[in-house]
């Protein structure tokens, strides 16, 4: 048998590695290896990998459903609330307060509002989960408007993350589609704030060869 | 939320093949177990979501062998059926033979 037949894709081995959730991994690996090795295709090896990835991520989804569903609020809440968020600071008379509050009911409020509309979505995901915490749920607001502000001042330092947008000269946006940014930083505040430190455990190392 | 004790058609299918190969049982000779005895050719990705949820339901252990060159270096993870897990291949068994009888449309079908 040739070099190249005896070695599966390494590519498909690096995906597997990388790429697919799930504990038992390394196992997963090896076993592919000892069919292809046996004699299985390139295609079978290949077709094997992409069903693996997929059943990894829908058992994640699955798993950690409340962290989507406050995700997908997230995402939804700027293309409904946008405006008002924003107006928010206005109707509160930013300008009258004294320094620091004047700025950060500037800075801060339309990130806050956000993430405290979204919160009680996952509130309930997680009662309904029964995995509910409180320090889970302030966790998750105060990264949330943490990377919500980072986005906000991202574009200041590398304007190249914006593009215009046709018909409008004087407005850009960014150049990935904000519901996706949007849906990104809902789900790792969501994964990030309702970690709890069993979980964070590293995943054991991967065998050379 | 309270775990979901119960077996799927997968978990039941794969706990099967564990119970048959006894202390042979991991992912290759499953997946050859559910090609022989059931005659389904499954992902591996699908057999081994399925020992993580009986793992995770107590149904199944685990442990890990020597790693082998022709597996890359990769080890086997062998499983093995708990108390817990026969009792559940009972229970599902008498739940589903009392589901089957009393149905005479099925009466003597053997396929």
């Amino acid at each position: 048998m040739s070099r190249g037949k005896s070695n599966p894709p390494g590519l498909g081995i690096w995906l597997l590695r990388h790429a697919c959730p799930g504990n038992h991994n390394q196992a997963l690996t090896g076993d592919l290896i000892e069919k292809f090795r046996q004699g299985r295709s390139h295609g079978w090896f290949w077709k094997q990998v992409l069903i693996a990835i997929a059943v990894g991520v829908l058992g994640e989804v699955q798993r950690h459903w409340p962290h989507f569903s406050y995700a997908i609020a997230g995402a939804a809440m700027p293309g409904f609330f946008w405006e008002s968020v924003l107006g928010v600071r206005s109707v509160v008379h930013w300008y009258a307060l004294p320094w620091p509050w004047s700025q950060l009911v500037f800075e801060w409020s339309p990130q806050a509002l956000l993430a405290l509309a979204a919160l009680p979505v996952l509130a309930a995901a997680l009662l309904i989960n029964g995995s509910f915490h409180w320090i889970s749920l302030l966790r998750t607001g105060v990264i949330s408007v943490a990377l919500i502000t980072l986005l906000h001042y991202l574009p200041d330092a590398f304007p190249w993350l914006l593009r215009p947008v046709a018909g409008k000269p004087h407005f850009r946006t960014l150049i990935i589609e904000p519901v996706f940014v949007f849906f990104s930083i809902f789900l790792v505040s969501a994964w990030l704030g309702c970690r709890s430190p069993r979980q964070a455990k590293a995943r054991p190392a991967e065998p050379l060869g | 939320m309270p775990k979901r004790r119960y077996l799927g058609e997968m978990e039941l299918m794969v706990l099967l093949a564990v119970v048959r190969l006894g202390d042979e049982a991991y992912g290759v000779p499953i997946s050859q177990e559910l090609v022989n005895i059931a005659e389904r050719e499954i992902a591996f990705g699908s057999i081994y979501a399925a020992l993580d949820r009986l793992e995770q339901k107590g149904f199944v252990t685990s442990s890990l062998g020597d790693p082998t060159p022709e597996r890359g270096g990769r080890a086997k993870r062998y499983f093995r059926v708990t108390p817990a897990g026969v009792r559940a291949l009972t229970m599902t068994r008498k739940a589903l033979t009392n589901l089957w009888s009393g149905i005479p449309q099925l009466e003597g079908r053997h396929s």
